[in-house]
């Protein structure tokens, strides 16, 4: 019977000392103003004129726009220091030098993925600011990448004793975002650890 | 690897379906869908018939498969359409195009509580539509989770292989469907561009592919090859070696660039579908 058990045991702790640890367990305390910035200037840009971004290589080099409008979402794959980028931002009315600063200091905070997700509180329409970091870690053979993913709503939210993001005050069901838990920073922050940026 | 199926003609028109759902009454409650409003039940309807592209399969949920079957759905039948959703409202039972649907108690107590799906929250029509289409079709990707729980929306419960996708068209419109490709190889097509030029001005075209090459999700290089998501090809075009792909998927039309190698790279199946 024992033996029985501790061939799982075994192969558990083996997966679980495999898997990925994230090197800094305060990150975002210790980026929390480039961070915030980063959060309020997509905010003000995606309003103008919605769009996303996302870094898909490891350097942080290539970016893949998402511009949205009403009818159409166009998606392409620049080099940030491709001029095409620029022509396209252009082309489509958005904020040139307002993006390509946000792009910057994404790069530089190692942020791989921004944008907005909408969804419904008592059927109105409320808005959070989905983001994810990169951070350093330490990978082992066939573990997976690790990003914090945080999320930034526009009010305060309600959270659990154990600082589960909720449903609502009046429920104690857990809020999944991305079939992720989210754990309370402030009122209306909240963070997670995922294998995906987006 | 090639399916065949009967033909298909028009069966309805948009003005007939909304002069059905002109006359019915909309404030109704349904004894049988206890989450599903009445008032976002019936605007949901309308904005399907208005908008038929506005479909939306939501946002983390394996319906993508449904959606691409809404937009076939109302392209041939919108009149057929509103009437099985009225039916299934009214009665908690219906028919489409000879399939009976009586969806389980646990799809009806689900309608009208998906959240954080992005507007499919307040489409109560669409929840209701996706979840019994998925509770109705199985296919081998559904064998060990074929009973609906809480959030399996997300869940292998809701996905859907090539071949269920083109039992599916069949038997929901009964199109002439003809498939190239399946769930692990990729169709033997030597130059798919030109194979799906020919066939997007007579036919709707459905494409079976791996979305997280042109979706990245992590910073891996090594990944899984496998097939993710069904897309409605509207056109496709090539300049300089760079392929324009638009498309439609979550409830309006996407336009990529991607090269010919990757567009090789990304699709599992080419569903061709008659108009």
């Amino acid at each position: 019977m024992i033996r029985h058990l501790l061939i799982p045991l075994i192969i558990y702790s083996l997966l679980s000392s495999c898997s990925t640890k994230i090197i800094s367990t305060n990150y975002y305390q210790e980026k929390k103003e480039t961070v915030d910035s980063i959060e309020s200037r997509y905010e003000k840009l995606n309003a103008r004129k919605p769009f996303a971004i996302a870094f898909t290589d490891k350097k942080l080099t290539i970016i893949s726009i998402e511009m949205i409008s009403d009818t159409l979402t166009r998606i392409y794959e620049f080099e940030v220091n491709e001029k095409r980028l620029i022509d396209s931002l252009v082309k489509y009315s958005y904020d040139t030098s307002g993006i390509n600063y946000l792009i910057r200091k994404m790069q530089e905070t190692k942020v791989t993925w921004i944008n907005s997700v909408d969804y419904y509180v008592n059927d109105r329409p409320q808005q959070l600011i989905y983001l994810s970091i990169k951070p350093v870690t330490i990978r082992y053979l066939f573990s997976p990448p690790k990003y914090i993913a945080l999320g930034y709503f526009r009010t305060a939210q309600s959270f659990d004793e154990k600082g589960r993001l909720l449903d609502s005050r009046r429920t104690k069901k857990v809020r999944k975002i991305k079939g992720q838990v989210f754990y309370k920073i402030t009122d209306r922050i909240c963070y997670t650890v995922t294998d995906k940026y987006r | 690897m090639e399916s065949r199926a009967g033909n298909f003609s028009e069966r309805s028109t948009k003005k007939e379906a909304i002069e059905f759902l002109d006359s019915i009454d909309q404030t109704k409650e349904s004894a049988f869908w206890p989450n599903v409003k009445p008032k976002l039940f019936y605007d949901n309807l309308a904005l399907n018939l208005e908008n038929p592209m506005s479909f939306y399969p939501g946002r983390s949920t394996n319906f993508c498969a449904y959606g691409a079957l809404s937009y076939l759905v109302m392209e041939k039948d919108p009149l057929g359409y509103v009437k099985f959703m009225n039916d299934l409202y009214d009665k908690g039972e219906a028919t489409f195009n000879n399939n009976h649907f009586k969806p389980s108690r646990a799809v009806m107590n689900a309608a009208g509580t998906l959240q954080f799906k992005g507007v499919l929250d307040i489409r109560h029509a669409e929840q209701m539509w996706f979840l019994v289409l998925a509770d109705k079709f199985k296919g081998y990707l559904n064998f060990f989770n074929k009973k609906y729980q809480e959030g399996n929306e997300n869940t292998f419960w809701a996905a859907t292989n090539l071949s269920k996708f083109d039992r599916m068209v069949n038997k929901m419109c009964g199109v002439h469907v003809e498939a190239v490709g399946s769930d692990l190889i990729k169709p033997w097509v030597k130059d798919p561009y030109t194979y799906l030029q020919k066939r997007i001005d007579s036919n709707i075209v459905s494409l079976y592919i791996n979305n997280r090459i042109i979706h990245k999700k992590n910073h891996d290089k090594i990944k899984f090859s496998i097939p993710t998501h069904f897309i409605i090809l509207r056109q496709i075009s090539k300049e300089n070696n760079l392929i324009t792909l638009r498309y439609w998927d979550y409830g309006g039309e996407t336009q990529m660039q991607i090269s010919a190698g990757t567009l090789k790279k990304i699709i599992f199946g080419i569903i061709t579908i008659d108009k």
